[in-house]
């Protein structure tokens, strides 16, 4: 038996393919999702998913093992292209819910940190207890619809 | 030691358990409610955190079986076509829900004598009228008066702001010359009964840190409370016994620490939502009842109504501001509200306009749609799409079918081991043509709101929020469970306040007149006392 951790536990691996699933923009503006740290607590969130995690879990092993079998140290060390292709073929062939699956958590872990919720213009903080504020009724449109409308 | 028999004994202590607790307690006898789940703490609301979506879907998400918490009991949704949403605790679904606040309309109540399809109610609205008003002022709503689908009335604050999302969709509307109105809502826009208005945090539907929506243990319970109704929390009811007459005496529950208690009470009252209810009288079986408690019609169970919902969404060039302000109030529409056979269904639907996705929601939403891409090109899309998208939900109305179903399930149980519920549902032909014109035009009025695509959940899976009609009310006890007072027809001292006894759905969501017919029951209870246990 192999003494490497298991794929989700690998953590170079899951940052290798975090940054292949969200990779920076264009501008650098916003890091790819692999820089951010986020990799345990995906690991741990799908973990506890009895329907997801399963498939994830089989999904990225592969990803991993076929990596492998294309480069000596794996994905972390594949170009962007490379890598991008040896997730392709498990989707479109035994894993075709590894991205779906995945992305369920990663996603939510990414566009809830601070710094990418600043790079997408919003405030790096919770909603409460600053709040927001918000565009008043236009007066104008209600106008319209009190003359407009009697009865219905 | 025994526990203290009770006057009233109140199920549940959600939006309907607590309207009619804070009611019945004016009639000078002791009430006491018992709730599955616990109190809530505002500070622990996911809209303090960063990660308050990511918990929108995790320990708040609306699905007991997602959750999965103490308070909560599984259901078998493997049956059906709309999985049933609730939240557990005191305030029930009211912690989570969106807290929009139309009524039933007073055709609803004669759908049978209307269209000939369903039943029609064996009260009307203006039956209900000075109890919604009431409710209205307990709840604390925004709105404005006028609206032609309804009868006039007033709601207690002036109405929350569109904002520009809801001002960009409603200039389609007002385009296309179909209905809209600005939404009543459960919400305060204004300073209430010591209540703060709403700073627009946006994600409502999984608790409101501010305290600024109606959630009952913010609004009736401390009320009902300073009257003396007794609140225990953690506590699971697993039936409801019966005396040798078969009137019910009270109630056996499990305690926080999991040992079976004894209640004793002179009225029983069910408020335990529209799965939740059904569930406890099927457990409920004696040699009195062997059919489950007050199912001599065999109608205990059956009839369940969800409000089938589409939801269609545009993506708008212009940035729309969407996340902020309450989720699920904006307006809404009752252009397609009544028959016109023409269109090839019975009955209609109403569209309530909703605000913006989060991020989280924003990404998952355009990957499943397939708007949004991995790996290269990611971003890109994703800023098209992040505060460019604005929804509409149809909200059809479900008639009334026996094969639709709560019963128990043979093998599911919850953590006490007491049978969990099973839900039996299929969309029904009417619902399936209703939600696809429904479809059509919402797409037409985003696109005249300016939406250059737009993109559509025909049926919405998540959507099972509103729970009716499996033990609904009647004059004839062979074809309905509880009379015009909510009173069981078999059983004389029992009552059922909660979304269970709708005869028939609306095209509306339900909670403000499940606390009405709540609060009514109460007062016909409270006039009646003397010869309410008379039989017929
Ligand atoms: C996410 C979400 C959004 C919603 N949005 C809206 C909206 O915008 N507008 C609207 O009108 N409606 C909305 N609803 C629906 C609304 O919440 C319900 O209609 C309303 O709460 C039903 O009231 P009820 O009293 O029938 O039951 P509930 O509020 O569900 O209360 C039932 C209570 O009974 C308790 N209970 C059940 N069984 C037992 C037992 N065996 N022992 C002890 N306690 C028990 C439960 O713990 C619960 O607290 C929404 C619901 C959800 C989940
Ligand atoms: S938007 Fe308003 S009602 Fe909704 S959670 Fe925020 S403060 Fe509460």
């Amino acid at each position: 038996m192999s003494d490497a951790p298991a794929a989700l536990d690998d953590q170079d691996f899951m940052d290798a393919l975090f940054d292949l699933v969200i990779p920076p923009s264009a501008s650098g503006e916003l890091p790819g999702a692999g820089t951010l740290g986020l990799s345990a607590a995906v690991a741990t969130a799908l973990q506890a998913d009895p329907l997801l995690g399963p498939l994830v879990e089989a999904g990225v092993q592969a990803v991993r093992e076929a990596a492998l079998t294309q480069h000596p140290e794996g994905l972390p060390s594949m170009t962007p292209q490379a890598g991008t292709k040896v997730i392709e073929a498990q989707l479109n062939s035994s894993h075709p819910l590894l991205i779906m699956g995945l992305a369920r958590y990663l996603y939510a872990a990414y566009y809830q940190h601070p710094r990418i919720l600043e790079g997408i213009g919003e405030l790096p903080r919770p909603p409460f207890p600053e709040g927001f504020d918000v565009e008043e009724t236009d007066a104008g449109l209600l106008e319209k619809l009190q003359a407009r409308r009697k009865t219905l | 030691m025994p526990n203290e028999p009770v006057g009233v004994l109140v199920i549940g202590a959600g939006a309907s358990g607590a309207a009619f607790s804070w009611s019945i307690a004016d009639a000078g006898m002791s009430v006491l409610c018992l709730d599955q789940g616990p109190w809530m703490k505002q500070q622990d609301y996911p809209s303090n955190g960063l990660d308050y979506e990511a918990r929108g879907m995790g320990d708040f998400s609306p699905s007991p079986n997602v959750r999965g918490l103490p308070a909560d009991y599984p259901v078998n949704e493997q049956h059906s076509d709309i999985s049933p949403l609730m939240f557990n605790a005191v305030g029930g679904g009211t912690i989570l829900w969106a807290a929009h606040f139309p009524r039933l309309t007073p055709r609803d109540f004669r759908m049978k004598s209307d269209d000939g399809v369903g039943e029609d109610w064996p009260i009307d609205y203006q039956t209900l009228e000075p109890y919604f008003a009431m409710n209205d002022r307990m709840m604390g709503v925004s709105g404005l008066s006028g609206d032609p689908a309804f009868p006039y009335h007033e709601p207690t604050l002036p109405p929350l702001p569109l904002g520009k999302i809801g001002n960009t969709m409603a200039a389609g509307f007002e385009k296309l010359g179909w209905h809209w109105w600005p939404s009543d809502s459960a919400i305060l826009s204004r300073e209430h009964e010591g209540r703060q208005p709403c700073i627009n945090l946006g994600p409502c539907t999984s608790g409101c840190a501010q305290g600024a929506k109606a959630s009952t243990d913010i609004t009736y319970w401390p009320a009902a409370q300073r009257k003396g109704v007794q609140v225990r929390t953690g506590c699971r009811v697993r039936e409801i016994t019966v005396r040798s007459d078969g009137m019910a005496d009270g109630v056996l529950y499990y305690d926080p620490e999991g040992e079976l208690q004894e209640q004793k009470a002179e009225i029983v009252v069910l408020a335990c939502n529209g799965i939740g209810t059904p569930r406890l009288l099927l457990n409920s079986k004696s040699s009195q009842h062997p059919d489950g408690l007050a199912n001599s019609s065999g109608r205990v169970g059956k009839n369940l109504m969800f409000h089938p919902y589409a939801m269609i969404t545009g993506i708008f060039e212009e940035p729309l501001q969407g996340r902020r302000g309450p989720v699920g109030c904006s307006f809404w529409s009752h252009e397609f509200y009544r028959t016109d056979r023409s269109r090839g269904f019975v009955r209609g639907y109403s569209f309530e306009a909703i605000r913006g996705f989060g991020p989280v929601q924003t990404a998952l939403w355009g990957m499943i749609r397939g708007f949004l891409p991995w790996g290269e090109g990611h971003h890109q899309k994703f800023a098209r799409l992040y505060d460019h998208t604005a929804s509409l939900i149809a909200i059809t109305e479900d008639l009334p079918d026996e094969t639709h179903t709560v019963t128990l399930d043979p093998e599911l149980t919850d953590s006490h081991g007491i049978p969990a519920p099973r839900v039996t549902y299929r969309l029904s032909d009417n619902s399936r043509k209703m939600l696809a014109h429904a479809v059509e035009r919402a797409k037409e009025a985003l696109t005249a709101a300016g939406a250059v695509e737009t993109s559509a959940e025909p049926l919405f899976r998540e959507a099972g929020w509103h729970l009716m009609g499996t033990a609904r009310m009647g004059k004839d006890p062979t074809t309905s469970v509880v009379n015009e007072w909510g009173q069981a027809h078999d059983v004389k001292n029992l009552f059922i306040v909660d979304g269970s006894v709708f005869v028939t759905a609306g095209a509306v969501n339900p909670t403000s007149t499940i606390q009405a017919l709540a609060l009514y029951v109460a007062d016909s209870i409270k006039k009646n006392i003397e010869t309410l246990f008379d039989s017929a």
